[in-house]
């Protein structure tokens, strides 16, 4: 431990209460909300039978199409309707089709200005030669911060819904563990992975770095990184990759990940709606260190992929890390 | 000049129509064979020579430039990680097969030594 102060003044520092919360160590409806078990519902036999009685005479007042003439009625409009709105709705979608403008034409609405403005100004306002990485994160930079939260939550989603309960753990591994057949420290795959792990991972940071160079970007790149660390769990087992990367780290690197996109984004849409010139250099169009946001934003979107494909592998293998 | 370049392409063609035909046979023998052990085998066949005469013959016709070294090392790549996943296939194959007498004959060490032993 390498801070000055003891834990219990590190507690009491912001930093320290920062830190605190991030982890969840405070539950805070402790001591603060009353917390009773629910109980199963229960009824006895006569609420029972009174509610049966009255859910029949409900529905044979209401649903009786025998002897209720307005039910008769509204069947027969009913279905005259749902087969008249049908028609109306296929002709109306093949009127649409006929008014669409032919194939080649120059007129089209897909040739409009947006592309050609991308396609003529892109190296100029993005400063990335990749005209696709400078649409993806520059122009459209909310959509891609959308699709890196989506990934987020998806993450979480799955935190939820396969974490295994550390008590009930134990048990669990000793009645239905199919894991007993997977090799286990097997000598061919570990040689293997020494050798391919590290070229897959900066392989990866490779992508991820020169994205806005060439063919690559933060999604990609994080998927390669996320399929080294997965070869890299299957080849050493947990106990090795516990030792770097846990749901604490996860959760951390895809907080940080996303808390400077946005922050970045946040000052780049300030500085365009109000038309302030930007302090960011684009820099050399060609240079590694250029086009403004859009490295620290292909870093940022590989971190968080590169996690998420590593917490599914791992979720769905072991439930918990 | 012109002749070296005409070979080079040509050499390059033929070990990339070879290479196609490799994986024309892998194919056929995935959809054909019905043992996982066997379709492996196929399947193994065009992962490492099929890919490999494919490259090779790729690399010839580009010339010795950057993109031909990239394919190299894509071959290399290939060449560490189809054995080793094969292998790992193979292996969980082997261990959880419920009928092993049905498709394969498992020696032991003794029975190979008195094979052995026959045969010399």
């Amino acid at each position: 431990m390498s801070r000055k102060l003891s834990e219990n003044e590190y507690g009491k520092t912001a930093s320290g209460r920062l830190k605190r919360w991030l982890d969840g160590d405070k539950d805070l409806f402790l001591d603060n909300v009353e917390m009773r078990p629910q109980k199963p519902f229960e009824e006895d036999e006569e609420t029972k039978a009174k509610r049966a009685e009255e859910k029949k005479r409900v529905l044979k007042k209401v649903y009786d199409i025998n002897n209720n003439r307005q039910v008769r009625v509204f069947e027969k409009i009913y279905r005259v309707s749902a087969a008249l709105f049908c028609v109306l709705l296929v002709a109306m979608l093949l009127m649409a089709i006929s008014q669409l403008p032919a194939i080649g034409e120059a007129e089209r609405p897909v040739n409009n200005e947006v592309s050609e403005r991308y396609i003529e100004n892109g190296l100029q306002e993005t400063g990335s030669v990749n005209i696709v990485t400078g649409m993806i994160l520059d122009y459209r930079a909310f959509d891609t911060l959308g699709e890196s939260h989506v990934l987020f939550i998806a993450t979480c989603t799955v935190l939820i819904l396969l974490r295994i309960d550390k008590n009930k753990k134990k048990e669990l591994e000793e009645e239905q563990n199919d894991s007993i057949y997977e090799p286990e420290n097997d000598a061919i795959l570990q040689t293997v992975a020494k050798v391919l792990v590290p070229t897959i991972v900066i392989f990866g940071i490779y992508v991820i770095l020169c994205g806005h160079l060439g063919p690559g970007g933060g999604f990609s790149g994080g998927a390669i990184i996320g399929a080294g660390l997965i070869l890299y769990l299957n080849a050493f087992g947990f106990e090795k990759t516990e030792r770097f990367f846990t749901a604490k780290t996860y959760k951390r690197l895809s907080f940080c990940a996303l808390a400077c996109y946005s922050l970045s984004k946040c000052y780049s849409f300030y500085t365009g709606a109000n038309h302030i010139e930007s302090v960011i250099p684009l820099g050399t169009p060609g240079a590694i260190l250029s086009s403004g946001l859009i490295l620290i934003l292909n870093i940022c979107v590989g971190i968080v992929v590169a996690g998420t494909m590593y917490t599914f592998f791992v979720m769905f293998r072991k439930g918990g890390y | 000049m012109a002749a070296i370049e005409w070979i080079r392409f040509l050499a390059g063609a033929f070990l990339l129509l070879f290479g196609l035909f490799i994986f024309l046979i892998e194919m056929i023998g995935v959809f054909r064979f019905k043992y996982v052990l066997n379709r492996m085998h196929a399947a193994a066949m065009g992962d490492t020579l099929g890919i490999g005469f494919s490259l090779v013959g790729l690399i010839l016709m580009s010339g010795f430039t950057f993109t031909s070294l990239k394919l190299f090392f894509v071959i290399v790549f290939l060449w560490f990680s189809s054995p080793a996943s094969s292998h790992l296939i193979a292996r969980l194959e082997v261990t959880t097969d419920e009928e092993p007498e049905k498709h394969y004959h498992k020696y032991t060490i003794r029975e190979l030594e008195e094979k052995l032993h026959k045969e010399a």
